[in-house]
């Protein structure tokens, strides 16, 4: 929940502080040292609990199972050399991919639909709709294994009572992918539906009305105005949100904790059930890692479209 | 809601066991000392107050030694006490001692302190520990845990005789009495006999609930089913034995073939989803310790007296019962490892050891053969007798068995973690792949563990 | 409405037939958007009903796989009752209210401090420092907790919720950062000439300004740290393996969930209260919360 919400500050926020006004010149020699007394507690955070940790796992990578000897890159060498590995690399894009563009797609379905419906009855729905991403998400996806379940399974029953077969929700492996990603969905769906159902009531309406006019049909006016309108906040989001999911743990873990056969692990439950679990810290350490340049390379663009963005709004 | 009561009731009594239930509620036990002040991590038992023996036996020695002991129970849930071990381990700091599971006791050998002294003596009073709990305590000669009776267990079969003897037409009770003889067909209960029944009760409706995922009752029982044929995934040295292992593929058929008769999602089961499956009514045999029926009692007693429980099949090289041993280590970093040690051989006295059993309602195993006999496993009921077979007795002719014996423990540490041997079925039965291509899948991934 | 419909009609024929078609594809969007909406709305709140369901049977019935499964036959608050009884389980929650109030307490102070002296005072490194608290978000907490037990550990606050404290700003201040910034940098620089004129010093600019213009800026960020700290996971299950130290979602997840054996209508109650504050925060706040975050989003 957390960090899908950032996309929506980073769509508007610029990057670094504005300048200061001329009035405040006078401030200046003794502004450097306020400012920073004021933000020392940040760079407390950032330096001592982030930045810390993470050098401290890239070192980690770099030593043998024991912990006693440096063996340089070996670990990432042996990683790329097991095919399980190699198949949690693509699980792991499928699963953000997948998971992030039907939140997408699903958020925007849902935000249209309410921008279509009378006001006064739109504040009900929103929070009808907003419940999954209320609810912590540890406690809901106990809901759904609940629900998932070989022999108690709920849904299966609804299934089993239109004529369908049972589904062995967590026992195959697509359906296993599926059932993860359906509960992703369900969970972050909402937020990009309270983002885009902002950013659809920010189009001026006199936009559509003019195309209206000019016998434009619903759909070219999404065509034409809506998503021109909205194709920052929505690459902004999908970008987020890949991160989010990509470094998600805790779904996969209490769904299938990465089974059957493996199939449905990510980097995240692989780096746990190698590094943990499994007794190989470096190695856990070194899968980690592997999601660096792939989330490196995601915050590139979505740094570039902010400052995109903030250009096009100066 | 009457007979929902009555049931609660019945359960307190046969779970709780004799001793009054419930008198310690908090986690934490203390006993004010003076002689310095011990803490241990244990398992959080899945029996309903099943820790109420460890509180009591250890507020017993902590008030007779002066020394103030406090337990923390921790819940293999998400792996937590592991996590807790894992993570002690590298800071060296923490508790004094710990639950290990099977093959943490290796390791975390070089930080674990030796108790041969312990060993020794409970050794000459009580006979030999069992080889597996030995195995896997027991590193370059050195004791580096104590066996431990609380949550040790067996996974034998909990079998619905109904079922089993409507649809196989097996007679459980009569091939497995509640006494210590072999009955008739005994003889004939063998992996071949099994495949049938569990043709047969898949036919009928009642799948054998066997889990075949990555949790640790899928692993116990193929483990045993692949050392009963003979088949080994490396020699002691953890050099794969793979490669032209004629038992392994024989073994590894097998399995594929029973689990053609399995439900369909048996690769994604937990360890509580075979219990599930037994509670609902749905399967007709189960292999697990007696915590599935005791729920069964609970919450679908109809179903609890009509499960009796039986040593597991015999394959070619003999009879194979699923082990999962805890140990109890002493951290080579700890303050108090004397106390700790005294402490560890305290409750592993007879009289502590029984006293654990009962409270879990039997489900706990003591690591020595001459503890077998407890009156608890006669008396537990209904049915009384289930769970008679469920400790290993000499008329099984079985073995303790863990899997992935006998690759050393950092090797096998791995390898159970990442269920190797049901992954190297799944592949077949599942992915469809040939059983040649699995097996050298299952090199591959050997070698690539053993490697940095 | 039908005159003013009416009227261009009479003067346009042509566009009065093309009002026409327009009411009636706005009759058909409205009836799209209804059934999509009902649609979601029963996925999106079936899990939380079915918990509630379940959370509502004995053991027996949830075992009982006669009946339908999203019927409760003899419903019972026994699950509940057992849930708030169990001294273990309130303990849960104090220590959840204890964490979760001290999270916010310090996220809050930090970010607001330091998003003051972001949006407003330019210093040597601010621009690396802004972009510092973006790249803090893409450190996965999965790949920091190994390192951050040493730390906890070294500083002996394993096993205990002031180690909970020390770690979860982690995960919120950045995000708080991000939202203070923005609301400060949208407050017209006049306010701060003028008060500068009056002599105010930066404190006082802070104290009388910024804050109360921000205001909801800052009841944003108060319950996105609220929401994070009391549903943050992975942290607790690393650093707390002791019950008595546990917030309340990894103590239902831990401490409900038997390795073997489930008490299903239990842990969905226990699951339930222990959703329940932010659930009610969002019932009364969530306006503020939702204005809070897209108030970004929709400039542009």
């Amino acid at each position: 929940m957390a960090s899908d919400s950032n996309a929506a500050v980073l769509a508007a926020r610029p990057v670094g502080a504005p300048a200061p006004g001329s009035a405040m010149k006078r401030f200046a020699r003794r502004r450097s040292t306020i400012a920073f007394l004021m933000t020392l507690p940040l760079i407390a955070v950032i330096a001592g609990l982030v930045a810390w940790p993470a050098g401290y796992a890239i070192y980690l990578a770099t030593l043998n199972r024991r912990m006693t000897a440096f063996i340089g890159l070996e670990n990432f060498d042996i990683l790329l050399d097991n095919e399980t590995f190699r198949a949690v690399i693509w699980q792991s894009c499928f699963f953000a991919i997948t998971a992030v563009l039907l939140k997408a797609l699903i958020g925007f379905w849902l935000a249209h639909m309410l921008h279509h419906i009378p006001a006064k009855g739109q504040r009900k729905w929103r929070g009808m709709l907003l419940v999954p991403w209320v609810i912590p998400p540890a406690l809901s996806t106990l809901g759904w294994w609940w629900m998932f379940e070989p022999s108690y399974s709920s849904i299966n029953f609804l299934i089993n009572a239109i004529g369908f077969p049972s589904i062995p929700w967590l026992g195959e492996p697509w359906w296993a992918r599926v059932s993860v990603i359906i509960v992703n969905v369900w969970y972050g769906a909402p937020f990009f539906m309270i983002m885009y159902l902002a950013a659809l009531k920010s189009v001026p309406d006199q936009l559509y009305e003019a195309a209206a006019i000019d016998g434009a049909t619903g759909w070219q006016g999404l065509r034409h105005i809506t998503l021109p309108m909205m194709r920052n906040i929505i690459s902004i989001t999908v970008l987020f949100s890949l991160i989010v999911t990509f470094a998600n743990y805790d779904i996969v873990r209490v769904l299938t904790n990465g089974g059957p056969r493996d199939l449905t692990h990510v980097f995240a439950s692989y780096a746990f059930q190698v590094g943990v679990l499994s007794g190989n810290i470096p190695r856990g350490a070194a899968v980690s890692l592997f999601m660096f340049p792939l989330l490196a390379f995601i915050a590139y663009f979505v740094l570039k479209g902010v400052n995109q963005r903030n250009k096009e709004m100066a | 809601m009457t007979t929902n009561g009555t049931t609660r009731r019945t359960v307190l009594r046969s779970g709780a066991g004799v001793a009054a239930a419930g008198v310690l509620g908090a986690p934490m036990v203390h006993a004010q000392g003076t002689a310095g002040s011990l803490r241990f991590a244990f398992w959080d038992h899945w029996v309903p107050g099943g820790n109420d023996a460890l509180k009591l036996l250890c507020a017993q020695w902590g008030e007779r030694n002066r020394v103030t002991v406090a337990l923390d129970f921790i819940n293999t849930t998400g792996n937590q006490l592991q996590l807790t071990a894992a993570a002690q381990a590298q800071s060296r700091s923490g508790h004094d001692g710990i639950s290990l599971t099977p093959w943490d006791v290796g390791a975390y050998a070089d930080k674990l302190e030796p108790v041969d002294d312990v060993i020794g003596r409970l050794v000459a009073k009580y006979g030999a520990i069992n080889p597996v709990a030995e195995f896997l305590a027991k590193h370059g000669g050195k004791w580096l845990g104590v066996p431990a009776t609380s949550g040790t267990q067996n996974k034998p079969a909990c079998v619905r005789y109904d079922l089993m003897l409507e649809h196989a037409g097996i007679d459980v009770r009569a091939m497995w009495p509640a006494s210590n003889t072999r009955g008739p067909g005994a003889d004939t209960w063998t992996w071949d006999t099994f495949l049938v029944a569990a043709e047969k009760c898949h036919k009928a409706g009642f799948p054998f609930g066997l889990p075949m995922g990555q949790f640790t009752d899928a692993v116990d029982w193929v483990g045993a089913l692949f050392l009963s044929y003979g088949a080994h995934i490396t020699d002691a040295s953890g050099k794969p034995t793979v490669r032209g292992n004629a038992k392994l593929k024989t073994a590894i058929e097998y399995a594929v073939r029973l689990s053609r008769f399995l439900p369909n999602d048996v690769w994604a089961w937990d360890d509580a989803s075979n219990n599930r499956a037994l509670i609902s009514g749905r399967s007709a045999l189960v292999f697990n310790p007696p915590s599935a029926w005791a729920v069964a009692k609970r919450d679908a007693p109809q179903v609890a007296e009509k499960c009796w429980t039986i040593p597991m099949p015999s394959g070619p090289e003999g009879r194979f019962i699923a082990y999962l041993p805890w140990t109890t280590g002493i951290w080579n970093f700890g303050r108090n490892k004397t106390a700790a040690k005294e402490m560890l051989e305290f409750l592993s006295q007879r009289e502590s050891a029984e006293a654990t059993t009962i409270k879990s309602g039997g489900y706990d195993i003591p690591p020595f053969a001459s503890m077998s006999d407890f009156k608890v496993w006669e008396t537990e009921g209904p049915p009384v007798g289930s769970v008679f077979n469920y400790p290993l007795k000499p008329h099984h002719q079985a073995q303790p068995s863990i899997a992935f014996s006998p690759a050393p423990a950092e090797l096998a540490s791995q390898m159970y973690i990442q269920a190797l041997n049901t992954k190297v079925i799944a592949r077949v039965a599942q992915g469809g792949e040939t059983v040649d291509s699995a097996m050298a899948w299952l090199e591959r991934e050997i070698n690539n563990m053993r490697r940095g | 409405m039908s005159t003013t419909t009416a009227r261009p009609s009479d003067m346009l024929p042509g566009l009065g037939r093309k009002i026409g078609s327009l009411r009636q594809e706005r009759r058909w969007a409205l009836v799209t958007a209804y059934v999509s909406l009902v649609i979601a709305a029963v996925v999106m709140l079936a899990p939380p009903v079915y918990m509630l369901l379940t959370s509502l049977k004995t053991s027996a019935e949830v075992a009982d796989l006669a009946g339908n499964p999203w019927m409760v036959h003899h419903p019972t608050l026994e699950n509940y009752w057992a849930i708030i009884g169990n001294p273990m389980f309130r303990g849960f929650f104090y220590n959840s209210i204890i964490v979760t109030v001290a999270v916010v307490a310090v996220t809050m102070v930090i970010s607001v401090l330091a998003a003051f002296a972001l949006a407003r005072m330019k210093f040597f490194g601010s621009q690396v420092l802004a972009t510092g608290v973006f790249l803090t978000y893409l450190v996965p907490d999965t790949l920091l907790f190994i390192p951050l037990y040493q730390i906890v550990g070294g500083l002996g606050l394993l096993n205990s919720i002031w180690g909970l404290v020390l770690v979860y700003p982690t995960l919120t201040v950045p995000f708080c950062t991000w939202i203070m910034i923005g609301y400060f940098a949208s407050i017209p620089k006049e306010l701060d000439e003028a008060a500068l004129i009056d002599g105010a010093n930066w404190m006082q600019m802070l104290t009388k300004i910024f804050i109360p213009v921000a205001l909801p800026g800052i009841i944003a960020a108060t319950i996105f740290a609220f929401t994070v700290s009391w549903a943050a996971f992975v942290y607790p299950t690393a650093f707390i393996t002791q019950p008595d130290s546990m917030p309340l979602t990894i103590g239902v997840v831990s401490q409900l969930i038997r390795g073997d054996t489930f008490a299903w209508g239990q842990l969905m109650a226990g699951a339930l209260i222990a959703a329940l504050p932010p659930v009610v925060v969002y019932a009364f706040l969530m306006d503020y919360y939702i204005a809070g975050l897209t108030a970004g989003a929709t400039k542009g």
